[in-house]
């Protein structure tokens, strides 16, 4: 097995990530957390995260259903999923939920509605990308991160 | 204790913080920043379990850190109990950085206001709020009294250093502007012979009891005339210094200032759907206060009428009631999810003296309205509208009231609760106390102090012994007055029963209150001995969100003696025995065990009502328990007892994970994981 190779690849999936802007810089502070008694510790929350993110994704799905127009019960349904997004550095994400925010704000269903497909997208696509990287960091027997040089983006 | 002693030399490795965040992912990235930090840390998914948790072990934490936004409390809410309560730092968090949000977060005392996501740098500066608020307190100390070198030595304000990542100089002016209220306030004669030393001061522990206690004084001597030095002395606390009043009437006038504002009808920005976004309720005692230094906007006030009732409904004569804001209050109370922006924990009538008392408007006949201590109550979850005095269901008000009681120490409570068992089945006990504490329904008819006029309650007063019932003997200086001045009389108007005069070796509020039960309390109930120390509770369901749910109208029983909750003065309490088996006030032997019964989320928790020790819970999710317990026995109890005996059982599964579960794996609700890290790292997750 080429480790390095593989190094490589998971460094470079990484950069993009960053590039393309689904991470930011909270995602490094998550990996930066990891050490020898929590060596998969970034997966760990991720993981965590798409499980209860994907809970509050269907409770704003419920809301939007359930309480038409109510955007303040909708509002606040998805400030929780942002708050949760900004824990990871999940970036685009959060970008999305802010602007679902701003269409609650000023009352838009039709942009709310949107918004929040568009949310949906976001999330689906990140995870996917986030399970590749894992998967590829498994592989490449780099769990114990410290050994995989800071990605671009990441300041230490 | 290694830990112990590495946080004794290594300031602030060590320092013990509870993290209160709804957000699972949240919580998980901040203990393991956290654990690098060194700090123990303790997790917690739920607001109110957390604060059980803190009123157990009010030494367990030195810092806690709270997200706005949770589903069962609002942050600031929660905010507001601890620093009244515990007088611990609180630290807010939220991904919302606007500032009327954050500004927020000062005014209801934040040390800090952080923006999330949160970064180890910002951690890594929690402890200087810690040490920060330890100096502030010392200096209160020293305040009247004579100075030490010691504290002009030590760095005089460091409000003005905060590291706040959100606050600029906002907090600092505030808590500058409070140092100056503080300074008016107090006295200038020494009530400590010694000059206080600036090494660590015993923390006062502000527990219900004691908060209620100093509510009454306050009611007593009228808001604006309470001082410091006065107050004390009513309070008659032994241990209990001018300046820790003086600091804690501080906060106190803050807190009302704020109710009043809130009330007022300023929106509550955040009300998230499945969140009640409950400000801490009114009690009477707030609105007597407020009344009477004249804080209380009219309309501000019919509208915490109007939340208090439920409904403005006409079953309230309450005066000068606003049609419109009647109806507002109506609407937010019947929201299912109990989304009320305010919650009253007491239904406030207006007597006429203008004392606040949460009676319907029917019974302005008593003399005085009682004062009853109305402590904010951290009403979870309320949705139900207990009907308070007027029949409103306002689930909160007993909830409040409840929580109050149920706070209190053992010693008001095993007294009382002494008195009643014996005279009925069910835990009577409560209904004394909570009677005083908080002015009975209108069921109790004019006499608002149960205790005072039992005869007139139904099936509340019939329990008391025909001994109890009948003009204070205590003499104190308002019908109702302050549950202590209730649990005189109870035990000394009570001739039959062997009165447990715990009141009086129990009194201090502070840190050490003795837990042993007291052997009235044993012939209630055989088997709760393990509870008496949670007697104080009685009556009082501490489990706000899930008992009051289940229990809708009853919910006053809840809290006994609140009577808030019945509309009939039988509010469970008072009222016909059949109604509020809950509560155990009323009940049977029987009942009352099951109302005790462990199932009570709460009882286990903290209490662990007949469950385990109470020892072991509380070490068990103690992040500080690096093996040691502070105010092991007693402590525990606070503000449990009663959730533990009047929650009937059903309540108690309700809401709440079971004690068990929190203690051993503090896993919550949300299958969180909330680990008391006693070993100061989590390890894996």
């Amino acid at each position: 097995m080429d480790y390095s190779n593989l190094r490589r690849q998971a460094a470079s999936m990484k950069k993009s990530l960053f590039d393309q802007g689904y991470l930011d810089e909270q995602f490094c502070q998550v990996e930066d957390l990891q050490d020898e008694a929590s060596p998969n510790f970034a997966e760990e929350v991720v993981t965590l995260f798409f499980k209860d993110s994907a809970k509050l994704i269907s409770n704003v799905e419920q809301a939007l259903e359930k309480y038409p127009k109510d955007f303040n019960r909708w509002d606040a349904y998805m400030q929780q999923l942002k708050g949760s997004c900004s824990s990871i550095g999940a970036s685009r994400m959060k970008s999305e939920c802010m602007s679902f925010r701003d269409y609650c704000g000023q009352g838009n269903v039709e942009g709310c509605m949107r918004s929040f497909q568009k949310v949906k997208r976001e999330h689906g696509a990140l995870r996917q990308k986030l399970e590749a990287y894992f998967q590829l960091l498994r592989q490449a027997g780099q769990l114990v991160l410290l050994e995989l040089p800071p990605g671009p983006g990441c300041k230490n | 204790m290694a830990a112990a002693e590495a946080r004794g030399r290594e300031f602030p490795v060590g320092m013990k913080v509870l993290v209160v965040d709804d957000d699972p992912t949240c919580l998980l990235v901040l203990k393991r920043m956290l654990l690098d930090c060194r700090y123990d840390v303790t997790t917690c998914p739920q607001a109110t379990r957390a604060l059980t948790m803190l009123r157990e072990n009010r030494r367990g934490f030195d810092v806690i850190i709270s997200d706005v936004h949770m589903p069962d409390m609002d942050g600031f809410r929660l905010l507001e109990l601890v620093g009244l309560e515990m007088d611990l730092p609180v630290i807010m968090m939220s991904a919302d950085s606007r500032t009327d949000i954050v500004m927020k977060g000062i005014k209801h005392g934040a040390c800090d206001y952080l923006i999330k996501p949160v970064r180890m740098e910002e951690l890594k500066n929690i402890w200087q709020h810690v040490v920060r608020k330890k100096i502030n307190e010392n200096k209160d100390h020293e305040h009247s009294g004579s100075l030490d070198d010691t504290d002009r030595n030590r760095p005089t304000n460091n409000d003005n250093e905060y590291a706040s990542s959100a606050n600029d100089g906002g907090d600092g002016s505030w808590k500058s502007q409070k140092k100056k209220r503080e300074k008016e306030d107090d006295e200038t004669d020494l009530e400590n012979g010694d000059p206080s030393s600036t090494s660590k001061k015993p923390r006062v522990v502000w527990s219900v009891e004691l908060h209620q206690q100093f509510v009454n004084a306050v009611n007593h001597l009228g808001i604006d005339k309470a001082v410091p030095k006065k107050i004390l002395e009513l309070m008659n606390v032994p241990g209990l210094t001018r300046e820790n009043v003086a600091s804690h009437l501080q906060k106190f006038r803050l807190y009302l200032k704020r109710i009043a504002q809130h009330h007022a009808g300023i929106p509550h920005p955040f009300v998230a759907p499945a969140s009640s976004a409950k400000v801490a309720p009114l009690g009477g005692l707030e609105f007597q206060a407020l009344a009477a230094s004249g804080q209380i906007p009219p309309e501000a006030l019919a509208a915490l009428q109007d939340e208090l009732l439920g409904r403005p409904t006409s079953s309230l004569a309450l005066p000068g009631r606003d049609q419109s804001s009647l109806r507002l209050a109506a609407i937010k109370g019947n929201k299912p999810q109990g989304e009320r922006e305010i919650a009253f924990g007491q239904p406030i009538y207006k007597c006429q003296n203008n004392t606040y008392g949460a009676f319907s408007q029917s019974s302005p006949a008593v003399g005085g309205l009682p004062s009853f201590a109305a402590w904010p109550n951290n009403k979870l979850d309320m949705t139900d509208s207990p009907s308070t005095l007027g029949n409103v269901g306002n689930s909160q008000n007993s909830n409040m009231l409840l929580h109050e009681l149920q706070q209190q120490p053992d010693t008001l409570l095993s007294g009382t609760l002494h008195n009643i068992d014996v005279n009925q089945p069910s835990g009577v006990v409560m209904p004394s106390q909570s009677l005083n504490a908080f002015p009975a329904s209108e069921g109790i008819s004019p006499n608002q102090n149960p205790l005072i006029i039992p005869s007139q309650s139904p099936s509340f007063l019939a329990s008391i012994p025909p001994s109890m019932k009948h003009e204070p003997l205590l003499g104190s200086p308002s019908p109702s007055t302050s549950l202590l001045g209730g649990l005189d009389m109870v035990n000394q108007a009570s001739t039959s029963q062997p009165l447990i005069s715990s009141h009086g070796a129990n009194l201090p509020g502070l840190m050490n209150r003795s837990s042993k039960p007291s052997p009235g309390i044993s012939n209630f109930q055989s088997g709760n001995i393990p509870y008496v120390v949670n007697q104080n509770a009685i009556g009082v369901s501490s489990r706000p969100p899930g008992v009051l749910k289940t229990e809708s109208t009853d919910s006053l029983s809840r809290s006994y003696g609140y009577i808030g909750g019945n509309t009939s003065v039988d509010s469970g309490l008072l009222s016909s025995q059949s109604k509020n088996p809950q509560y155990g006030l009323l009940q049977s032997q029987n009942d009352v065990s099951g109302s005790w019964s462990p199932s009570q989320d709460f009882d286990s928790f903290g209490n662990s009502l007949g469950q385990g020790h109470p020892d072991s819970t509380s070490s068990n999710f103690q992040s500080s328990a690096l093996g040691k317990l502070p105010d092991q026995g007693r402590g525990r109890n606070h503000g449990f007892v009663g959730k533990g005996t009047c929650i009937p059982s059903r309540f108690a599964v309700d809401e709440v994970e079971s004690p068990s579960n929190n203690l051993s794996h503090s896993i919550g609700n949300s299958g969180d994981i909330v680990n008391p890290d006693i070993f100061g790292f989590s390890g894996q997750m």
